[in-house]
């Protein structure tokens, strides 16, 4: 696994346990995730998670398109710009 | 590489863009051109047999002028020299080669993962033998709340056993779903006799030789039948080692044109990623129809021809329970996980004029782009119509219609198949009148 494939799978897995908390404050009878222990997800639950929700969406964007994959291939379609109906140039 | 939609989606597509190429499919199964979506609803009895999920026969191939060829596995990629090499060593050249591996279901990762009897819901032959078995069962388990596991829960639950679905996470496919759109799924399956374990990690698959059930963080549930649901993961050893590169997803890294990396070699389907159309943030493990249009695409350039695929906005649904669900991109869990800002829209309406026989809620959830109000995504639950809504709504979030569109869209009216009101549209305008009382409203 390349170190983009780790940061993502817990990325994304810590990301989503922290939704899921709070998902279950909105929907009353919604049980939250149950924590799992341990120092790994210590560091994520308490140091990645609330910097990842510090810095604005644009700039997150932004660092996650740095990462190697599809998105930095050829692709003749533009998504919409932020904030217009139009394509970005 | 590969018979599922995207191999044979590529195979035909290949031989449409020149008709004169030598087109050879290699694939591990004993069949091609089956749908293995049918399968859980064979087994629910809901489709009386396997043999309508077989789209063409073997001789459809053959007439084609597509060389199948079954229960071989290709061991390796040699890209160097232009060849594959198939088990037992013979190596077959290529001019252009597409890779549609596909998936595999993620290693539970506890032990007893290798004792017979656990079932993983692919190969059509497969299924065929473990359909009879589940006459005499009476208990099972489904292992993770996935799109496969709430079908397969379901399936099973509608066959009469006693089924137990097992799940790490709160709620049914929480990685997709939000909770408000899986609780009736939730409350249909009680009544169906299904007993649910959310918040339950599977520790142990139990047995000496064959599985008689699983230990979980709740406890042991003993089972005559346990099927494993776990997600998708890209089936890429081949690729990797031939230096393929692979995205942050684990799928192969592909262009509009589906082509890799590596010069001559294209890929498509369950192996590889895609960027989603608003935030060009790579995707893997989508569904069949991707598979196959993207095969599409990697065989018609393959063969010379140019044909291009667009970022993804992902329209999904399915039956679940009595309910059907569905939705487009991101949904309140998945866009508060990646910190995605939205305005939401959501209402409650229904499938049918009020007065017709056969009526049912439907509930949606629109999620804008604060400012331009511009549609991100959307989710749903309801008993008819789910699967038109979100293929209308992925075609909206593309086109960069907004809730103020969707507010004032045009829609059908006839009592047995459509209400006055439109859901999406009461949705669109609860949303706008949301945002007009302000703040925190
Ligand atoms: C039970 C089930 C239900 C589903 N339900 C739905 C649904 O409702 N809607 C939907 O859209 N999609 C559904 N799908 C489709 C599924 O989720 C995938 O998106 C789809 O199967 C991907 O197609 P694919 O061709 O990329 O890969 P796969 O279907 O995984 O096919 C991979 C192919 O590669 C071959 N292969 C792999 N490695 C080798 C090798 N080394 N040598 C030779 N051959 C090899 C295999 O033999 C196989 O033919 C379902 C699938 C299953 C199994």
């Amino acid at each position: 696994m390349s170190f983009s494939e780790w940061l993502r799978t817990n990325s994304q897995h810590y990301l989503l346990e922290a939704s899921e908390r709070e998902m279950a404050k909105r929907y009353l009878g919604t049980a939250p995730p149950l924590p799992g222990g341990g120092v790994g997800p210590l560091f994520w639950r308490r140091v990645f998670v609330p910097a990842y929700r510090v810095v604005p969406w644009a700039w997150r964007r932004s660092m996650m398109q740095l990462m190697p994959g599809s998105h930095r291939r050829h692709w003749s379609y533009r998504p919409l710009r932020e904030g217009r109906g139009t394509p970005e140039p | 590489m590969g018979g599922g939609a995207a191999g044979i989606g590529a195979a035909g597509a290949a031989k449409q863009a020149s008709p004169d190429a030598r087109v050879q499919v290699f694939t591990e199964f004993e069949d091609v051109g089956y749908s293995p979506c049918g399968i859980p609803y064979v087994h629910g009895r809901e489709i009386e047999s396997f043999s309508g999920l077989i789209l063409q026969g073997k001789e459809f191939y053959e007439k084609a002028g597509i060389d199948v060829r079954y229960e071989t596995t290709v061991e390796s990629l040699d890209v160097g020299a232009g060849e594959v090499v198939l088990a037992g060593g013979e190596r077959v050249g290529y001019d252009a080669l597409i890779v549609a591996t596909g998936f595999t279901y993620a290693d539970p990762g506890v032990p007893g993962s290798q004792l017979d009897g656990l079932h993983y819901v692919k190969n059509i032959r497969r299924a065929m033998e473990w359909d009879p078995i589940l006459d005499q069962a009476k208990k099972a388990v489904v292992v993770e709340a996935s799109p496969l596991g709430l079908e397969m829960t379901t399936a099973l639950a509608h066959r009469g056993l006693e089924t137990h679905l097992v799940d790490a996470h709160p709620w049914a496919l929480s990685e997709v779903a939000d909770p408000d759109i899986a609780a009736p799924v939730q409350a249909s399956w009680a009544e169906m006799g299904v007993q649910m374990h959310f918040n339950t990690r599977l520790e142990a698959f139990l047995g000496s030789t064959t599985v008689t059930g699983v230990r979980t963080s709740e406890g042991e549930i003993e089972a005559d039948v346990v099927v494993v649901c776990t997600h998708k993961t890209p089936n890429n050893a081949l690729a990797r080692a031939a230096s393929i590169e692979i995205g942050s997803t684990g799928g192969i890294v592909v262009d509009e044109r589906m082509a890799t990396s590596r010069a001559g070699v294209f890929a498509a389907g369950d192996c590889i990623e895609v960027p989603q159309g608003s935030t060009m943030l790579p995707l893997q493990g989508l569904s069949g129809s991707h598979a196959y249009s993207q095969g599409k695409v990697a065989g018609t350039n393959a063969a010379g021809g140019q044909r291009a695929y667009d970022p993804v906005f992902v329209p999904w649904g399915m039956v679940a329970g009595k309910w059907m669900i569905g939705g487009v991109s991101f949904g309140e869990t998945t866009a508060g996980a990646l910190g995605i800002p939205f305005h939401m829209g959501v209402a409650e309406g229904i499938s049918r004029a009020r007065y017709y026989p056969g009526l049912h809620k439907v509930r949606v959830k629109l999620l804008a782009e604060p400012g331009s109000l511009r549609l991100l995504g959307a989710q749903m639950v309801g008993g008819e119509g789910i699967k038109e809504r979100a293929d209308f709504l992925a075609m909206a979030a593309k086109k960069g219609i907004t809730l103020r569109d969707l507010a004032t869209m045009e829609n059908v009216y006839s009592p047995p198949i459509g209400a006055l009101n439109e859901p999406i549209a009461l949705a669109a305008q609860n949303g706008l009148a949301r945002l007009a009382r302000g703040p925190g409203s």
